[in-house]
């Protein structure tokens, strides 16, 4: 369970909004807490405008560090991300977090893989960093989206750094791989892996937890970030309850805390299968 | 306390004194035990926990929260960890807490809800319960508080269970909630708190179908539900002489003293705490700093006196 100990509200200047194409947007803010503790998975929650419009604030992963700044990267699907695609420099954005439970990064891993989809590019940045700074040594980004306009720049994964390599793949054929991100995990595997993982639309996350689910090549590290509709984002209001195993049975976990970082085996996801998507409510 | 200052000090009754109106409402901050982590829980007039049932419950499937104009639809299913837990686990945290924990009991029959009292009532660090009588989100939740003769029953039997402060919340999905607010102060409630959320549905167009699961309706808190509330409490305080636990939508200090115009003795802040954890505590001050400014000596003296309704 996450430590609620660890997350502060700040808030802090906007310093840009920028437009990565294809409707994908990264804003990025002096939020200096968050940017000092934030670990690639744990999110914040962003109040998106003044108003009683939205009432709640957004869950967001943060997708990068830059000394005090942090950057969210998301698309405009309702008021909330339009209000926050809509700020200007100098706007001010509060933040409560770090929040929810990250991904599991060890020294002692070799190489990894970040199967992201669409906008489930956004906690990869993060990782791909605190992985070379832990020094492992080989992060391979596989990237899938419906066409190369809404690919995540590949530069942003890799940030300069060495050791962290891009794959592409889009629906259309317009850049890498045609066809699912998921297809091009077999070949990943076959270099022999540590961990996985994965963040995007559902159906892509329980193909790549079916993809893994046993043989020999599969690493002990498997886990996927999902989403709810979240009304507190701390474990209080019980909105963003998962279905997870639990004690043989289905039991509702909560996307912010025990999550939004998950096991894949621990995902009940043909349950999950059954629910609106997230961004429904 | 020196003279003329302002007393912000509630009576709920039976010894239930509240340091200060501004309490937190059920179900928006589970058994402060998350909120303790990210605030100074200890400087709240009351917290009013999470909806506790006789036995464990899961809650209902999700989606479970939805958001509307100003509002914010919940279906949460009081999941909760049962009785006997929030007594022998939960309360020995409380009793070592200065801020006032008054427990929220729901149940689906009499028998189980004075089960749930005395199981409490042997447990230290609980200044008082707050019997919901009015959750739209599992079956039979509303029963008692739709019929006035019903809630007489239920808190008759309660009251002569326990001699620790009993709050009834009452229900707005009612046609008069005045009846059922006089008939709880008949049967021995110490105090009303008024309102409970209002049952509302939200419809996704591209899905043809209600958002939230099983009959597509949860219940609207937020400020959207303000006014609403404003006119419920007005319309409780002309009917009963205990004290009015105002809740519905309050977000800032001036919410809170328009609440004690219509009629409240003490506020419950709710929705508000999920969007800032720190809301609650940032609007006690301001409302301790506003009353002073008015210099008020109690905050009820606001309270607006209604005309007699002419004939």
């Amino acid at each position: 369970m996450s430590d609620l100990r660890r997350a502060r509200d700040e808030t802090g200047a906007v310093i840009a909004v920028e437009e990565l194409g294809g409707g994908l947007v990264e804003l990025i803010a002096h939020l200096p807490h968050l940017a000092a503790t934030a670990r690639a998975g744990e999110f914040a929650q962003l109040r998106c405008g003044p108003g009683p419009v939205p009432l709640l604030r957004r869950p967001f992963s943060v997708a990068w560090i830059d000394g005090e700044h942090c950057s969210f990267v998301f698309e405009r699907v309702g008021v909330g991300t339009r209000l926050l695609a809509a700020m200007r420099p100098g706007d001010l954005l509060t933040s409560l977090g770090p929040l929810g439970t990250g991904f599991t990064l060890s020294p002692s891993l070799r190489r990894v893989v970040c199967v992201a989809g669409g906008l489930g590019c956004a906690p990869f940045p993060l990782l791909a960093a605190q992985a070379v700074a832990l020094g492992i040594p080989d992060v391979v980004v596989l990237h899938g989206a419906a066409t190369a306009a809404r690919l995540y720049p590949r530069e942003r994964f890799t940030r300069g750094l060495t050791g962290v390599q891009v794959v592409e793949a889009t629906d259309d054929g317009t850049r890498g791989h045609h066809g699912l991100v998921v297809e091009l995990i077999g070949a990943a595997l076959g270099g022999g892996l540590d961990a996985v993982y994965a963040c995007g639309p559902n159906p892509m996350l329980a193909a790549t937890a079916r993809v893994l689910h046993g043989g020999a090549a599969v690493p002990d590290i498997r886990e996927v970030s999902l989403e709810a509709p979240m009304g507190c984002g701390f474990g209080t209001c019980l909105g963003c309850a998962l279905p997870v195993h639990r004690d043989g049975g289905t039991a509702w976990a909560l996307c912010c805390r025990e999550g939004p970082v998950m096991h894949m085996d621990a995902v009940d996801w043909d349950a999950l299968r059954a629910l609106p998507p997230a961004h429904v409510a | 306390m020196s003279d003329g200052a302002l007393d912000l000090r509630v009576d709920l009754g039976r010894g239930c004194v509240l340091p200060n109106p501004v309490g937190v409402a059920s179900g928006t901050f589970g058994y402060g035990f998350e909120f303790e982590q990210l605030v100074d829980i200890q400087r709240l007039g009351a917290i009013y926990t999470k909806g506790t049932t006789p036995l464990p419950r899961e809650g209902n499937p999700p989606p479970r929260v939805a958001e509307t104009a100003g509002g914010m639809l919940n279906s949460i299913g009081l999941q909760n960890p049962g009785v006997e837990h929030v007594a022998r686990e939960y309360s020995r945290s409380f009793a070592t807490w200065r801020v006032p924990v008054i427990v929220n009991v729901a149940a689906a029959d009499v028998d189980e809800y004075v089960h749930c009292i005395r199981v409490l009532d042997g447990a230290p660090g609980i200044a008082g319960y707050e019997l919901n009588i009015s959750c739209p989100n599992i079956a039979h939740g509303l029963d008692f508080g739709l019929d006035p003769l019903a809630a007489g029953r239920l808190v008759t039997a309660v009251r002569a269970a326990t001699e620790r402060c009993l709050v009834v919340k009452l229900s707005p999905n009612v046609t008069d909630v005045a009846a059922v607010a006089r008939a709880v102060e008949d049967a021995g409630a110490d105090a009303v708190s008024a309102v409970n959320t209002f049952v509302g549905m939200k419809v996704h167009l591209g899905i043809r179908r209600p958002v939230l699961p099983n009959r597509g309706t949860g219940g609207l808190s937020g400020p959207a539900i303000k006014p609403l509330a404003l006119a419920a409490v007005a319309r409780v305080r002309a009917a009963v002489r205990i004290p009015v636990v105002g809740v519905g939508g309050i977000g800032d200090a001036a919410d809170v003293l328009e609440f004690f115009v219509a009629g409240a003795d003490a506020v419950q802040i709710g929705t508000a705490n999920f969007a800032d954890p720190s809301v609650a505590l940032r609007v006690l001050d301001e409302v301790a700093a506003t009353g002073e400014r008015m210099g008020l000596r109690r905050l009820t003296e606001l309270r607006w006196q209604p005309a007699p309704t002419p004939a």
